[in-house]
């Protein structure tokens, strides 16, 4: 009779869980034996690490490291450090509340590439950011603001895109905290600093946890936002995957994607832990 | 009532940042859209000096428009009913049986979402060619694309299936009904609303999603996304890609509010509409 | 000069006026008890004093100083919620020494304080668990315990035995007022169960949407009720009109009642006025001559009968020790002078 149960269990795992475990099952497992030279699609497949010394040895990939964690980790902290005030703000509703929480959310209803445009659209050269600085006597001349070196640009869209995913889920987490469990802070005797510190912050460090890794592996594997809005002097890993790819270096595009799975991995790992860290509360 | 006072103020700030950061993006996209070619639009001027649809009906008849709206809007209702199909028997095993390992079937169901999508897209187009299966663009998009949103799918109809009472199936039972009954009775009423918001987010999903359609489409299929990417790329008009983005945008936008409603009927706990 | 003074406290949320003009002395070491139905203002009324909510008119005194406009956490008092509202991240011992932190007290202090209130309550096994993995009333206990270290000049207890099974509550009952009397603290207790406020209080507050209708010992309530609100909601008594006839100066007077002309204590009611009137349950002196009724419903309770009976038309409930009075009997009973009490006037 058990038996029969984990049976039926099995197969009824079998088209969702099953399907999705041997997609991305297989994707990774390819991405790592191209990686290696196997699986070539074209010319010899043969185990060899030349493709990892190859492509690691090149500055580009090197540049693409950095460039990726630099957005990536930028991205997450500033929709995290934006969201949490605002999330403790909406905590408790008042009148106007839904309002303002629909409105910070809008730009989840906004595709990315829409952002994009948008945001190219008012920083051109002659777009309204330069007309108004100009009207305004700030700025003698327009600037040119697209593609900037420090990559500001992607580090606006990404935010832009990410902050009110981080709300929905830190709004989430601080309105789980009971009403009793903050009065009671506050009647033995937390102000608000106190109260964020020792309550808030370590009952809702899980939400905040999620939101942070998942803005992380967003932002690191970008590819639209950096190439439209981006730095032409660099890539970002998707992009030079993609690129890789293109020039049918499936190999060298795997030793990329490898790679970014690894950061993405080791990545979250680490602003897990500092999140807790920062965060957690306990009294020593 | 200071706290009045701050919220006031608070208020008014948000109002103000999101004037800048919605309203006037989207008003200079309308308008935008609505340059007429005859005169450009230039820098010393607040509004076109000529307004008109001739962008919408020229990109309407003379670009891949037209196309790209019947892929992407015949992937995606393709997509949202596969993505339903495989996505029940899974939901109604997590939600309905106890089993050792079932915390963590829920969270491997989150696989898709944590692995980037250029590297499904690249990958996956990778194991296509090893298959020899890379012509069947259209059909390994709507694949990739059914199992990539599973994660949406499996988590709403698990909670469905969770709210599915059983007290409800016993008394049905008790009075007799057979199991086409029971199951019209208990179930239908507990999951509609579930698998209406499935087959919605699904839908949105599917129309937005770019890494899948750009890597493994191009060039032959083209969808809305990968055309506004061409767009805002190597062939750059702005008023056509005011037009595109208006497209992919405005239509969204009502499917996700009316998403929003089924997902508060369907999930209380799961919906954003909280704050 | 007591230790919590609450004068004319008014609160009104928009339209909706839900504290009246409530005012109150507590001494120093007393134990009052705020009693009446949910939604009367109880609530309201504690977290005015602990500080949650403003008042809209009135003021609230501790230990001599106007404390009305001052924030919680600045407030001398501690206040014991009814959901227990423990910190669910932090260890029991955590949990106790989190005000004690916050005043900044030394490590030994806080040390001293947490191991003396952790003996007293019995928690000293408990202190490294977390809140969740602790049993209903040890949870109680730590929630009473985060309060009692921090020594306030006023304990306040929002209905927290309102979680606990009837057999656990008498028992924290008892535990709560022993642990009261030995720091010798100044409390407010708040419940909806008379029999709990009758038990454990100094003095009772009952409240009734939002007025105090009468604060006075348990004895006094239950013996000379001052309404007809609160003769009704501790013990039941039976309530109905009279209208005073003549006294007889000797200390006496004669009331008619819908179930006929009664003898009662002379209160000093002038002849002609209308009354309510209240008489308890258990007074009715079944078997002797006087009124006559009919038992329309019979409920055993063990030590005593509870009986419905029909006078003149209308139900009142007599209680009786005898079990031999079945549905649809015809008894006779009488009720004494002393034990009829005067209430409001009628209209
Ligand atoms: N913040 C508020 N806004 C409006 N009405 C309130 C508020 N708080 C309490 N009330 C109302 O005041 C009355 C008294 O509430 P409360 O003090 O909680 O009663 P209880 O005696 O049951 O503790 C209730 O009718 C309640 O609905
Ligand atoms: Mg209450």
């Amino acid at each position: 009779m058990t038996l029969r149960r984990a049976a039926t269990i099995l197969l009824l795992l079998m088209p969702g869980l099953g399907l999705i475990l041997a997609l991305i099952g297989a994707v990774v497992y390819i991405a790592v034996a191209q990686s290696f030279g196997l699986y070539s699609l074209m010319g010899e497949s043969a185990f060899s690490l030349a493709f990892w010394s190859d492509t690691m040895g090149k500055k580009a990939f090197d540049k693409a490291v950095r460039y990726s964690i630099y957005v990536g980790v930028l991205s997450a902290i500033f929709s995290v450090i934006l969201a949490y005030p605002l999330a403790i703000w909406l905590r408790k509703p008042f009148a106007g509340s839904v309002t303002i929480g629909a409105v910070l959310k809008a730009p989840l209803l906004v595709h990315g590439l829409v952002a994009a445009f948008l945001y190219i659209n008012i920083i051109s050269y002659n777009g309204l950011l330069n007309q108004v600085m100009q009207g305004l006597g700030i700025w003698d001349g327009p600037k040119r603001l697209q593609n900037d070196r420090n990559a500001i640009g992607v580090l606006i869209l990404q935010t832009w895109k990410n902050m009110p995913f981080a709300l929905l889920l830190l709004t989430g987490a601080v309105q789980a905290i009971s009403d009793d469990v903050l009065d009671a802070a506050r009647d033995l005797g937390a102000g608000s600093w106190a109260r964020f510190r020792k309550v808030i912050a370590p009952l809702t460090v899980s939400g905040l946890q999620a939101a942070m890794v998942i803005i992380f592996i967003g932002a690191l594997a970008d590819f639209s936002f950096q190439t439209i809005a981006g730095p032409t002097n660099r890539q970002s890993l998707a992009q030079l995957m993609v690129n890789f790819k293109g020039r049918g270096d499936w190999h060298s595009a795997a030793v990329v994607g490898v790679s970014m799975m690894a950061i993405a991995l080791i990545g979250s790992a680490l602003l897990a832990v500092a999140a807790r860290m920062i965060m957690r509360g306990r009294l020593k | 009532m200071t706290r009045a006072r701050l919220n006031k103020i608070l208020m008014s700030l948000v109002i103000g940042a999101a004037f800048l950061w919605l309203l006037i993006p989207f008003t200079m996209a309308v308008l935008w859209s609505l340059v007429d070619p005859s005169e450009p639009w230039t820098a010393d001027q607040l509004l076109p000096p000529a307004m008109s649809f001739y962008r919408w009906t020229d990109m309407w008849q003379n670009s891949s428009l037209k196309p790209a709206l019947v892929t992407s809007y015949a992937l995606a209702p393709t997509a949202a009913v596969l993505t339903l199909c495989l996505a029940l028997p899974t939901a109604y095993a997590l939600g309905r049986y106890e089993f050792p390992g079932r915390e963590l079937a829920k969270t491997l169901c989150l696989l898709p979402l944590v692995v980037p999508a250029f590297i499904t897209a690249i990958f996956f187009s990778s194991i296509l060619f090893q298959l020899g299966l890379a012509g069947n663009r259209f059909a390994a998009i709507v694949f990739a694309h059914a199992v990539l949103f599973l994660p949406y799918a499996i988590r709403i109809l698990t909670v469905s299936f969770e709210q599915v009472r059983q007290d409800h199936i016993d008394a049905a039972r008790d009075l007799g009904a057979t199991p086409l009954a029971r199951f019209r009775v208990a179930f239908v009423p507990a999951l509609k609303p579930g698998i209406s918001a499935t087959l919605l987010i699904v839908f949105i999903q599917s129309i937005e999603e770019f890494a899948i359609a750009f890597i493994i489409g191009s060039p032959d299929v083209v969808t809305i996304p990968t055309l506004l990417y061409s767009a805002l790329g190597q062939d750059f008009v702005r008023p056509n890609a005011a037009v595109l983005s208006l497209i992919l945008v405005v239509p969204n936008v009502f499917l996700m509010l009316i998403l929003e409603r089924l997902m508060k009927s369907a999930n209380p706990a799961l919906s954003s509409g909280k704050g | 000069m007591g230790a919590i003074r609450i004068s004319g406290v008014t609160k009104s949320f928009g339209e909706f006026q839900a504290l009246s003009s409530i005012s109150l002395e507590v001494a120093q070491g007393e134990f009052v008890t705020l009693l009446g139905p949910s939604g009367c203002g109880k609530t309201t009324l504690l977290k005015i004093i602990s500080g949650f909510i403003e008042p809209t008119d009135g003021q609230i005194e501790i230990g001599g100083e106007n404390v009305t406009r001052l924030p919680p956490e600045q407030r001398d008092t501690a206040l014991c919620f009814q959901s227990y509202a423990l910190f669910p991240h932090l260890t029991v011992r955590e949990n106790l020494e989190f005000g004690l932190r916050q005043k900044k007290l030394g490590r030994d202090e806080i040390a001293s304080r947490v191991r003396d209130v952790s003996t007293k309550l019995e928690l000293a096994a408990q202190m490294d668990k977390l809140p969740n993995q602790l049993s209903g009333g040890q949870q109680q206990r730590v929630s009473l315990g985060r309060a009692l270290v921090m020594r306030p000049s006023v304990i306040l207890f929002d209905e927290p035995l309102s979680n606990l099974d009837a057999k656990l509550r008498d028992q924290v009952r008892i535990e709560i007022r022993r642990i009261q009397k030995d720091y010798d603290l100044t409390a407010i207790y708040v419940t909806h169960d008379q029999a709990e406020a009758l038990a454990m209080s100094d003095r009772v507050v009952v409240l009734n949407q939002g007025r105090a209708e009468q604060i006075d010992t348990p004895e006094r309530l239950y013996a000379a009720p001052a309404t007809s609100f609160v003769a009704d909601f501790i013990g039941s008594a039976n309530v109905m009109e009279g209208t005073v006839l003549s006294a007889d100066g000797a200390g006496l007077c004669t009331v008619e009642t819908p179930i006929g002309v009664l003898e009662a204590k002379d209160a000093g009611v002038p002849p002609g006025a209308i009354r309510r009137l209240s008489w308890r349950p258990e007074k009715a002196q079944i078997g002797e001559p006087g009124l006559t009724a009919t038992v329309t419903h019979r409920a055993f309770q063990g030590h005593f009968t509870d009986l419905t009976v029909d006078t003149g038309g209308t139900l009142y409930r007599v209680q009786t020790g005898r079990d031999d009075i079945r549905e649809g009997d015809g008894i006779t009973f009488a009720l004494r002078p002393a034990d009829i009490v005067f209430l409001e006037a009628v209209g």
